[in-house]
C-alpha cells in the first residue's frame, strides 16, 4: 500500500513535466472556497510574532523585465517582489473595500471628481529621500503616461480618467478626474502593482528595472535573474503592527524562481525554501494532503481570485451570433472539466466576479450543461446562417491547457460543433488576443478588488484595444459607467450584479472556474495573510500574492 | 597549421548556416514580435520599437546587421519599450553555469563509463557484463527530465541528501556548488554513461582480439596494464567522437535540466528568449552555443592524433 502511494506520488510529479519543463502554463486551475488549509494554525491563531529570521520564497516565475513599475508587466511572482519593496497608497480590507496604507488619507470630494491624497510626514525611501507630494504626483503621472522619462503601457488605459494631478503642499496631492470616479482608491492599489518609487528610480532611464527604491518593508540587496532576489529588512520602515511592534518581522527575504511546480514543492519539503505559492490543481491537492498530515502549513483561497474562461471573439463568425455562444456554453460540462483537469477541487464560475467580490452571484443565468439544448442551438445556428458551427480554439502548449482544449473540443463536438485546436506559445497567444486573430481562446484574468477595476477590459471595443473579446454591448457600457460614478454601496452592488447577469445572458465568455491559489510554508512560518488593516480579519485573497510585511518565522 | 585553418573555415561556414537558419526560423514564427515584447504599448511606441529593432528591413539586412555587431563582440540587447538591456550581461552570468554543468556531467560520465566499459569488455559475457548491459539499456531509455524529477523527489525530499534547486558559484563555496550541481549532473550524465560504456565495451572487445594485444600478453605484461595502457587508447576513438557530438545532446538536455533545477544557465536564457520573442538575443545565444559545439569537436579532432599515432602519422 505504501509503495502504491509512493508510486502514485512519483508519477504525479513526473507526468506533468512532459511538456512543463520549459513552457509555463498560461492558464491554471484548481481550488475551493477560501481560508486556511490544514496543517498548521489558521491565520490569526498563529501565536505571537517573533522578529528575526529569514524566509526563502519559491516563486512560479522570474520577472525578467524587472520592476520599473509603470512599465512593468507583473504577474503574481513580480507582484510578490513589488509588494515587498514598495508600498501602495491604499490596500484592500477584508471585505474588498480600500483604505489608506502608505497615504495617511485618501479622500474624495462630494461628487468624486477630485481626490485628495494626504501623505504622512517623516517617511523616507530606501535611498534616504523623503516621500513628498511631488514624488507621489510624479509617480501618478508616470503611471498615466504623463511623465517624460517613463513609458507605461496598460496603465495609460487604466488611469485615463485622470485629468490632472497637483502637489498642493509638501504632503498633499490633488487628483482631478475627467468624470466622477468613486473607486479611484482601488486603482491606487492596482492589484499591488501601483507602488510608489523614489524620484531617483523614476528618473533612472538606464537601470530603472533593476535599481529598486521604494518605501517598503524590505530593501533590495541583490538580484540575479533566474537565480534569486534578496532583500533585507528596512530598519526605518514606517509601519508597526497592532501592538506597536516594528514591521517587518523578518530580517531577510529571498525570492527564488522555481518554474517547475513539482520542484517547488520538493524544495519546500526538503527545507531549501520555507514558503511557496501555486495555482496548479494537482499540486494544491497534494499540498492539502501534506497539510493534513502536518508536514506543511497551507493557506488556500479563491476569494477575490481570477476567473479561468474561454474568451470568444465577437467581431467575426461564429461568435458574433449569440446562438453559437449559447450552444458552446450549454455544451460545457463543468463537472467533467473539474474532475479530469482540476482534481475535483475547483468551483464553477458563473461570471467574472469571484467569491468575495461585489457583484458575485451563485446564479447569473449563465447556461449550465445541457447537451440537448446545445444541439438544438447548433441546428438553429446552422439553419439561420447556412454555415456549420465550427471554430478554432487557441491555447498554449502547456500540458494542462492542451488537455483543457482537448476536453473542450470533445464536449463541443459531441453536440455537433466542429473545433480545431491551435497550440501556440504564450507570447503568440497574447498576440492573438491583441490582434483579434482568434475565434475562441483559453484565458485567465479579472483578479478581485473593486469590480470597476475591470472597466478597461470590457468597455466597448471601438477605441479600446484591450477589450480582446471585441464585444460591443451598450448595456455593459451603461452599467460600467454607472458603477464607476455611483457612490452608494447598495446601488453599486445591484449594478455589478446586473452586469454579471448581463454577461451570463449574453454569454460574452464561457466561464469555467475561479482560480485558487495556495501558499504553502514550513510549519514554523506564519503571517501569510497578515493582520487585518482595520478589522480583525485580513484580506483573504491570494490572487496577487500575499504581503510579506507580516510574515514571521518562529525563533 | 593547415588543419587549423581548415577547421576555422569549417567553423565559419557552420556558424553562417546555423545563425542564418535561426534567423529564418524566428522570422517564420507567427505573430508580431513587437506585440510580444510590448503588447499594450501605444502605436507610436510600437512603431519606435519596430524601428529600433529594424523589423521593417529585409531579412538579409537584419541578418547582416546582427553579424556585423556579433563579430565586434556586441551580442545585442533585450528590447522593451523602455530601452535595451545588453545580452552580454546575462550571458556573462549564464555561460559559466552551463559550462560547469556540462563539464561536470562529462567528467562524471567518463569516471563511471570508462572503468565499466573496460571491465565489461574484459569480462565479456560474464554475469556482471550481462547485468551491466541490461542496466545500461534501461538507463538509456529514461528521459533525463523524468530521471531529474525522480532523483529530486527520492534523493532530495525523501532522503534529504542533496538540494533540489538553486545554484552556488564554485568560487563562493565549492562544496555547496558540488552539492547543488550533483542532481542535475547525475540526471544529465546517466544516459551518457550508458551510451559511452556500451561503445567503449564493444571497441575494447575488438581491440582485445588484435595481434598487438596477444603480443603484449605473451610478453607477460599484467592484464590490467594490457587493458589500461595498450587496449584503452585505441578503443577510445569512437567514445571520443561521440563525446564531441554529444555536446549537442548535452546542450539540449541542459535546457530542460536547468529549468527543472532552477539553474541560471544558457538553457534558461534560451528558453526565455524563445518565449519572449527576443530575436536578437536568441540569435546571439544560438551562435554562442554553435561556436562552443564546433570548437569542442575541433578539439576532439586534435585529440584523435594524440590517442592514435597512426592518425598523427597519416596527417604528417
Amino acid at each position: 500500500m505504501a509503495s502504491t502511494a509512493v508510486r502514485r506520488k512519483w508519477f504525479g510529479r513526473v507526468a506533468p513535466v512532459l511538456a512543463l519543463a520549459i513552457v509555463a502554463a498560461a492558464c491554471g486551475g484548481g481550488g475551493d472556497d477560501s481560508g486556511g488549509g490544514g496543517g498548521g494554525d489558521a491565520a490569526g491563531e498563529e501565536g505571537t510574532p517573533t522578529p528575526g529570521g529569514k524566509v526563502t520564497y519559491g516563486l512560479e516565475a522570474e520577472t525578467t523585465d524587472g520592476w520599473c513599475l509603470p512599465e512593468a508587466q507583473l504577474a503574481i511572482s513580480g507582484i510578490m517582489v513589488a509588494r515587498s519593496i514598495y508600498d501602495t497608497l491604499t490596500r484592500p480590507t477584508a471585505d474588498g473595500t480600500y483604505e489608506p496604507w502608505l497615504a495617511e488619507s485618501v479622500e474624495p470630494n462630494d461628487d468624486y471628481t477630485e481626490w485628495t491624497i494626504t501623505l504622512p510626514e517623516g517617511v523616507t525611501f530606501h535611498d534616504g529621500s523623503d516621500l513628498t507630494a511631488e514624488v507621489v504626483k510624479n509617480n501618478l503621472d508616470a503611471y498615466r503616461g504623463q511623465y517624460p522619462t517613463r513609458s507605461p503601457q496598460l496603465f495609460v488605459f487604466t488611469f485615463q480618467n485622470i485629468a490632472n494631478t497637483e502637489a498642493v503642499d509638501p504632503q498633499t496631492v490633488r487628483v482631478t478626474m475627467n468624470e466622477p470616479w468613486v473607486s479611484f482608491d482601488a486603482y491606487l492599489y492596482g492589484s499591488g502593482r501601483v507602488g510608489m518609487m523614489a524620484q531617483a528610480q523614476l528618473d533612472d532611464t538606464r537601470t530603472c528595472a533593476e535599481n529598486l527604491i521604494g518605501t517598503g518593508p524590505f530593501k533590495l540587496v541583490n538580484w540575479t535573474p533566474n537565480q534569486s532576489l534578496t532583500a533585507e529588512k528596512n530598519p526605518d520602515y514606517w509601519a508597526t503592527d497592532a501592538e506597536g511592534n516594528q514591521l517587518p518581522y523578518l530580517d531577510e527575504i529571498e525570492f527564488r524562481p522555481i518554474v517547475e511546480v513539482a520542484q517547488r514543492l520538493n524544495a519546500l519539503q526538503s527545507g531549501e525554501i520555507n514558503a511557496m505559492h501555486t495555482s496548479d490543481a494537482d499540486t494544491i491537492d497534494e499540498i492539502r494532503g501534506l497539510a493534513d498530515s502536518g508536514e506543511v502549513t497551507a493557506v488556500e483561497s479563491d476569494q477575490f481570485g481570477e476567473v479561468s474562461y474561454i474568451m470568444l471573439n465577437e467581431s467575426q463568425p461564429p461568435f458574433d451570433n449569440i446562438k453559437a455562444r449559447q450552444a458552446f456554453a450549454y455544451a460545457a460540462d463543468f463537472d467533467e472539466v473539474n474532475t479530469i483537469l482540476n482534481a475535483g477541487i475547483t468551483t464553477q464560475a458563473t461570471g467574472p466576479f469571484a467569491p468575495g467580490n461585489v457583484g458575485n452571484l451563485d446564479d447569473t443565468g449563465f447556461p449550465t450543461y445541457d447537451p440537448e439544448r446545445a444541439e438544438e442551438l447548433v441546428q438553429e445556428y446552422e439553419t439561420e446562417t447556412g454555415q456549420p458551427l465550427s471554430f478554432t480554439y487557441t491555447t498554449t502548449q502547456a500540458e494542462a491547457t492542451v488537455a483543457q482544449a482537448q476536453l473542450v473540443k470533445e464536449q463541443a463536438e459531441a453536440v455537433g460543433m466542429s473545433v480545431e485546436i491551435i497550440t501556440v506559445d504564450q507570447s503568440t497567444q497574447i498576440d492573438s488576443a491583441i490582434s483579434g486573430d482568434f475565434e475562441a481562446i483559453g484565458w485567465r484574468n479579472h483578479p478581485g478588488g473593486d469590480p470597476d477595476e475591470q472597466y478597461v477590459w470590457w468597455k466597448s471595443a471601438s477605441g479600446n484595444p484591450v477589450n480582446f473579446g471585441r464585444f460591443n454591448d451598450p448595456e455593459i457600457d451603461r452599467l460600467l459607467d454607472e458603477g464607476r460614478t455611483t457612490p452608494d454601496e447598495a446601488q453599486r452592488e445591484q449594478i455589478y450584479e446586473d452586469l454579471n447577469r448581463r454577461f451570463g445572458e449574453q454569454v460574452h465568455n464561457i466561464w469555467l472556474w475561479y482560480t485558487p491559489w495556495t501558499v504553502a510554508t514550513s510549519n514554523d512560518v506564519h503571517g501569510i495573510l497578515g493582520e487585518g488593516p482595520s478589522s480583525p480579519d485580513p484580506f483573504p485573497g491570494l490572487a496577487v500574492g500575499n504581503s510579506t510585511t507580516y510574515m514571521w518565522v518562529e525563533q | 597549421m593547415r588543419m587549423i585553418l581548415r577547421r576555422v573555415s569549417h567553423l565559419l561556414v557552420v556558424l553562417f548556416f546555423v545563425t542564418l537558419f535561426a534567423a529564418l526560423m524566428t522570422s517564420l514564427l507567427p505573430g508580431d514580435p513587437v506585440d510580444a515584447i510590448a503588447g499594450f504599448a501605444s502605436p507610436e511606441q510600437k512603431e519606435a520599437l519596430r524601428e529600433q529593432l529594424g523589423l521593417d528591413d529585409p531579412l538579409y539586412v537584419q541578418y547582416g546587421r546582427w553579424v556585423g555587431d556579433f563579430v565586434t563582440g556586441d551580442l545585442g540587447g533585450y528590447y522593451s519599450v523602455t530601452g535595451e538591456r545588453p545580452v552580454m550581461d546575462r550571458v556573462r552570468d549564464a555561460l559559466p553555469v552551463s559550462i560547469q554543468l556540462m563539464v561536470e556531467a562529462q567528467i562524471l560520465t567518463l569516471l563511471i563509463a570508462v572503468p565499466l566499459g573496460v571491465f565489461t569488455a574484459y569480462r565479456a559475457t560474464s554475469r556482471f557484463d550481462r547485468a551491466t548491459n541490461a542496466t545500461a539499456f534501461g538507463l538509456l531509455a529514461i528521459p533525463n527530465f523524468a530521471l531529474a524529477l525522480v532523483l529530486a523527489y527520492y534523493v532530495g525530499v525523501q532522503l534529504g541528501w542533496l538540494p533540489v534547486s538553486g545554484y552556488v558559484a564554485p568560487r563562493e563555496d565549492l562544496l555547496e556548488h558540488l552539492r547543488r550541481m550533483a542532481l542535475p549532473v547525475i540526471a544529465l550524465a546517466v544516459g551518457q554513461i550508458a551510451a559511452y560504456m556500451r561503445l567503449l565495451r564493444s571497441d575494447m572487445i575488438a581491440t582485445l582480439q588484435e595481434d598487438f594485444i596477444t603480443m603484449a600478453k605473451s610478453k607477460g605484461i599484467s592484464p590490467s596494464r594490457v587493458l589500461w595502457r595498450h587496449a584503452l587508447r585505441p578503443s577510445s576513438l569512437t567514445v571520443l567522437t561521440v563525446a564531441g557530438l554529444n555536446v549537442g545532446t548535452l546542450i539540449s538536455g541542459a535546457v530542460v535540466i536547468e529549468v527543472i533545477f532552477s539553474l541560471p544557465g544558457m538553457g534558461t536564457l534560451l528558453a526565455e528568449a524563445v518565449f519572449a520573442r527576443q530575436y536578437i538575443a536568441l540569435q546571439s545565444l544560438i551562435a554562442i552555443i554553435a561556436i562552443g559545439f564546433v570548437l569542442i569537436n575541433f578539439l576532439v579532432d586534435l585529440l584523435y592524433s594524440v590517442l592514435d599515432p597512426r592518425i598523427r602519422h597519416a596527417r604528417t
